[in-house]
């Protein structure tokens, strides 16, 4: 266990300390090409000094705050929608043969449409507010949610199917006990990566309206030119993604995994 | 009572593993051990019998009444354990009569009854992942034994087993079976197996499955694998099965 914790340490300090290069290199290019090559112009390239800047004075009139607060929450209401959808689209294409030769490839195409192009539609619909948001979302995330319930399904092991029929389960016992259980793991990372697809399609649907949220306030620096303020959303944008993944999905994952036995 | 009527099973577009006209009568607490070569339908009968699959032709009756799909009054032993790796060791044990609707209480005292009997009874509330292989066969049995089935369907359950805990793993289902003589329909490719365990022995032809022959087997029990008559029966029965091997080699060789 002592061990186990001094790697993990290791790994972090490794991960943070490239990060720190990364800014460095980023100084220095910014030195480089603005201050002394003069190659490009100082609103037209971000500096880790004035994001730095940028993200004071957000932190400090609370706008940071309030926007990641907004930002998640919708995410996550959206998220839930989409997950209540497509669970219920997965199931019942995994359960008709019909739609799971017909429906199954329009979900797949609706897949690889990206979400951004819901923008238009969600606006005549619902106009520039929070619902147009949340259909983006939904939009965004339940089709590969959707997938993912009806491979969890497929990829249950056909001999617990099996060795349940023989021990007399009925329809609704072997959906309960059995295959329920059984896609766990892999809908857990359905929920992974549905979640991913969620968050940009957030960032999709806010940047195009005016309601508060992270999308909004990388608009409002690009309104105001400030191009170290886009650049701090964009960072803010990916860190929550990230932190969301890790601290819940990824949890989640490794706890169910254990349990198993498949860690 | 099981019987089985002139059964036949052919799968459209193969010509293996098909069955053709099996007859047998099984009286209750009769031990059937199923052999032949490899890809005769051994499973595919096994199949049958517990409703996972459906006949062409004839028909199965258990107790008279015909099968018509899988049922707990006919629990099958598979290959590998089917245990519910969500589950430890004791609720494994205790889901298959949780199908049955047994009350909780009664439940558990069963799953720990039947634990005891193979020796897991410490291991009850042990993950799946930490038992051996021959373990997790055991819990499968002890699952299979505790929904107190009238037939017990075992498809060469030991065969994925080293040979020490194949032998230990026999003794034990011995032991059981002369305790409570459950009927039971066991199909394994192993000889050896077949004479320690069968009061009959059902040889199956391939291509089509057939019964080739059914050995009487009326050895003392328990059997010792060195016994006299246990090595002579032994070789009758590899002599048969090895005579249908070279057949069908032969056939397909003259056919190319």
């Amino acid at each position: 266990m002592q061990k186990k914790n001094t790697t993990r340490i290791k790994k972090v300090l490794e991960l943070l300390l490239f990060l720190v290069i990364l800014i460095v290199l980023w100084q220095f290019f910014y030195f480089l090409g603005v201050d002394l090559l003069g190659l490009w112009k100082s609103y037209s390239v971000p500096s880790p000094g004035g994001v730095a800047i940028s993200c004071m004075n957000l932190l400090q009139s609370g706008v940071l705050f309030s926007a990641i607060l907004k930002s998640l929450g919708r995410g996550i209401v959206g998220f839930a929608m989409a997950i209540i959808l497509g669970v219920i689209l997965g199931i019942l294409i995994h359960h008709f043969p019909y739609l799971n030769r017909n429906l199954k490839p329009v979900i797949l195409g609706m897949q690889t449409l990206p979400s951004i192009c819901w923008v238009p539609f969600s606006i005549l619909w619902f106009g520039l507010n929070n619902s147009a948001i949340l259909f983006v979302v939904v939009m965004g995330s339940a089709f590969s949610m959707s997938l993912a319930v009806d491979d969890a399904i497929q990829n249950v092991p056909p001999l617990y199917i099996k060795a349940a029929k023989t021990m007399g389960a009925g329809q609704k016992e072997l959906y309960a006990k059995v295959i329920l259980p059984a896609c766990v793991p892999s809908f857990i990372a359905g929920l992974r990566q549905g979640w991913s697809f969620a968050w940009r399609a957030l960032m999709s649907g806010e940047v195009m309206s005016s309601t508060i949220g992270l999308g909004q306030t990388l608009i409002v620096g690009r309104d105001m030119a400030d191009i170290n303020q886009v650049m701090l959303v964009m960072i803010v944008i990916i860190l929550v993604g990230v932190v969301i993944d890790k601290c819940i999905f990824t949890t989640i994952e490794n706890r169910v995994l254990k349990k198993r036995g498949l860690l | 009572m099981l019987e089985l009527k002139k059964v036949g099973k052919t799968y459209p577009n193969t010509v293996k593993r098909t069955l053709k006209d099996i007859s047998l009568t099984i009286e209750d607490g009769e031990f059937i051990c199923i052999v032949g070569p490899s890809g005769c339908g051994k499973t595919t009968l096994l199949n049958l019998v517990a409703g996972l699959e459906e006949p062409t032709t004839g028909e199965l009756l258990l107790d008279n009444a015909p099968i018509t799909g899988p049922g707990a009054d006919r629990v099958v032993m598979f290959q590998e354990a089917a245990l519910y790796p969500w589950l430890n060791v004791l609720e494994n044990v205790m889901l298959g009569m949780e199908f049955l609707k047994v009350p909780k209480e009664e439940r558990q005292r069963r799953a720990m009854r039947y634990l005891k009997m193979v020796h897991l009874y410490e291991f009850a509330e042990y993950p799946i992942h930490q038992l051996s292989g021959g373990m997790r066969q055991r819990v499968a049995l002890a699952r299979a034994l505790a929904m107190d089935s009238k037939l017990l369907l075992m498809d060469e359950p030991f065969s994925a087993l080293d040979k020490q805990t194949t032998n230990m793993l026999r003794a034990e289902l011995e032991q059981i079976w002369l305790k409570n003589h459950k009927t039971i329909l066991f199909v394994t490719h192993s000889a050896e197996e077949a004479v320690y365990f069968a009061d009959r022995i059902v040889v199956l032809s391939e291509n089509p499955g057939q019964i080739k022959e059914i050995i009487s087997c009326d050895l003392k029990r328990p059997r010792k694998i060195d016994d006299e008559e246990f090595i002579h029966i032994r070789h009758q029965l590899l002599e048969l099965v090895r005579k249908e091997v070279m057949k069908f080699a032969k056939e397909e060789y003259d056919q190319d």
